[in-house]
């Protein structure tokens, strides 16, 4: 019976070290959660911080389907009551980022703020 | 036996055809709360590229009468009409018209509307590039005004 060679083990070894690494090398994501019931966000604001991935689990706790929406930050996606969404987002920039409800316009703004 | 498979097929797709078009959808053209008021030269051109889905003066065609197709063209004139509604431009608060005019114009420089599969039977609803710029430049002084209206906030 042969032994394999170590220079044919070589790259193998080679490539599970880096596959090893590839978890640790990607960044950390961030996640927050906003609910929405008695006709508002909760948290209205929200501090998240700069420079890695975030998602955001935003939960309709109410009986009315709503549509969490964002100019800035290019997303608009509708809930049924009950339901709940992941919204994903890339490392964001200082800055304020508002949302809110499109299909109610009466209900208060929120903010995501990343410092 | 092939051919007998083949004329059964024909026939449940067609009994299925027909035991579709008892489900009826509704095609509403509600009341306006408020058209939007813009150039004419603005307003022609959102009546012949939006209107269909985003207003309460929806031109529904014929075959919006036969489902299934019916069943898709009346949801999506619904989706149309939550995203954005022409006869309810006066309803909206000054600071919605001006989201709506944001996503208008984001909509416009992405070229993504009027949506291809609406494109496909109007084909005379695509926007040329004159038309763009005309819409462009009039949300650019929309959003460049006060968005007023009698809406509180």
């Amino acid at each position: 019976m042969s032994r394999p060679k170590l220079s044919l083990l070589r790259p193998a070894l080679g490539a599970a070290f880096i596959l090893t690494l590839l978890p640790a090398a990607a960044p950390a994501q961030d996640s927050a959660e906003i609910r929405f019931e008695n006709h508002q966000f909760k948290p209205l604001s929200l501090t998240v911080p700069t420079g890695q991935p975030l998602t955001i689990k935003v939960v309709n706790a109410s009986n009315e389907t709503i549509e969490f929406e964002s100019f800035k930050l290019n997303r608009e996606k509708a809930i049924s009551p009950g339901e709940s969404i992941e919204v994903r987002l890339p490392a964001l920039s200082a800055g304020s980022y508002d949302f809110y409800d499109d299909f109610h316009q009466d209900v208060p703004e929120g903010s995501i703020v990343a410092k | 036996m092939l051919h007998k498979a083949l004329v059964m097929l024909a026939g449940l797709l067609v009994a299925l055809f027909v035991v579709a078009q008892l489900k009826t959808v509704p095609h509403t053209n509600p009341p306006s709360k408020g058209d939007l008021a813009a150039p004419p030269q603005v307003e022609a051109i959102l009546r012949n590229s939006c209107y269909d889905c985003h207003s309460n003066q929806t031109r529904w065609p014929w075959y919006s009468r036969v489902a299934p197709l019916s069943w898709l063209i009346v949801d999506h004139v619904e989706q149309g009409r939550k995203q954005i509604n022409f006869s309810e431009w006066g309803d909206y608060f000054p600071r919605t018209r001006k989201r709506k005019l944001q996503w208008m114009q984001r909509a416009l420089h992405d070229e993504v509307m009027p949506l291809w599969s609406y494109r496909l039977m109007h084909p005379g609803a695509r926007l040329n590039d004159a038309d763009r710029d005309t819409l462009d430049h009039w949300i650019d002084t929309e959003l460049a005004g006060p968005l007023t209206g009698s809406s509180p906030q």
